[in-house]
């Protein structure tokens, strides 16, 4: 199978680069000068947060494209973006209750920046969830895609958020804002994300394509007796 | 927390933000990885 190899490549060079620079920002980056220690949580919530972003803004393109196109492999590409996206957003959370204890004394804040991400894991989940309950697989795209495209207008949301309003959160992380002595572990764990990110995505999406090709031909012959035998009054 | 607002200590966070992250990453890429090859399993493409 070409590429079949691909996401397995992109996963281990994913890893490589998130256990260099992990190290990097645990053992050898320079403490901070306020937060101490506890800023060392930044090389790996900074690029999560990035990458959720950016597997949702590809979820965003997945939908736009599979209305457009109508092919389903634009639906298949938007469930594993929508899954893996929501994955990424829910861990950032975590990783960000996780920071604010020690940094707010609170482990949650119904803070703009906190509020808007909450709101997206749920929008984005819920779309995942509205997808097990379609069986009409031209009904379940053509949804799935339209809520993609309405839900995917929090991000910008989250993005600005901290702009915006009042917030206790910091504002976006960038090259401008952070100093040059935490750049390099920074950069090597987005990259790492961005692979680990990518390689899940890719192996997602063929997945979700193996299922479709199943409903699309009907149910396997060997399941085919089962599901007969399980029909109310059958075998009577 | 001192006086001066600098975090001292605090490795006990840094180590749970690690934890979770491997916890969540490799969780989720062992359930795609998992869920695949049953799928192809499914298919004839891969003896159990």
């Amino acid at each position: 199978m070409q590429g079949a190899r691909l996401p397995s490549v992109m996963l281990a060079l994913g890893l490589a680069l998130l256990l260099w620079g992990s190290y990097w920002g645990l053992f050898l980056a320079p403490r901070e000068t306020y937060m101490g220690d506890v800023q060392r949580i930044m090389y790996v919530h900074v690029p999560t947060a990035w990458n959720a972003m950016l597997a949702l803004t590809f979820a965003f393109a997945c939908a736009v494209l599979s209305l457009l196109r109508g092919d389903p492999r634009w639906d298949a590409r938007l469930e594993a973006a929508l899954e893996v996206g929501v994955t990424l957003s829910a861990l950032l959370c975590l990783q960000g209750a996780i920071w604010a204890k020690p940094t707010w004394g609170v482990w949650w804040d119904w803070d703009p920046r906190l509020t808007t991400t909450a709101v997206l894991v749920f929008a984005f989940g819920a779309i995942l969830a509205l997808r097990q309950f379609v069986d009409d697989p031209v009904k379940r795209a053509t949804w799935s895609a339209v809520a993609a495209i309405i839900a995917y207008a929090d991000v910008p949301i989250v993005y600005f958020s901290v702009k915006w309003w009042n917030s206790l959160h910091q504002t976006q992380s960038s090259p401008e804002t952070v100093s040059r002595a935490f750049h390099w572990p920074l950069r090597i764990n987005a990259f790492g994300m961005l692979f680990v990110m990518s390689g899940l995505i890719t192996l997602r999406a063929r997945l979700a394509a193996l299922r479709q090709e199943e409903e699309l031909a009907g149910p396997l012959p060997a399941a085919a007796p089962r599901v007969a035998s399980a029909a109310p009054g059958a075998g009577a | 927390m001192t006086a001066s607002g600098v975090i001292t200590g605090g490795w006990e966070f840094v180590w749970a933000a690690y934890g979770v992250t491997a916890a969540i990453l490799i969780g989720y890429a062992v359930s795609v990885l998992a869920r695949y090859r049953a799928q192809r399993r499914r298919r004839g493409e891969v003896r159990p």
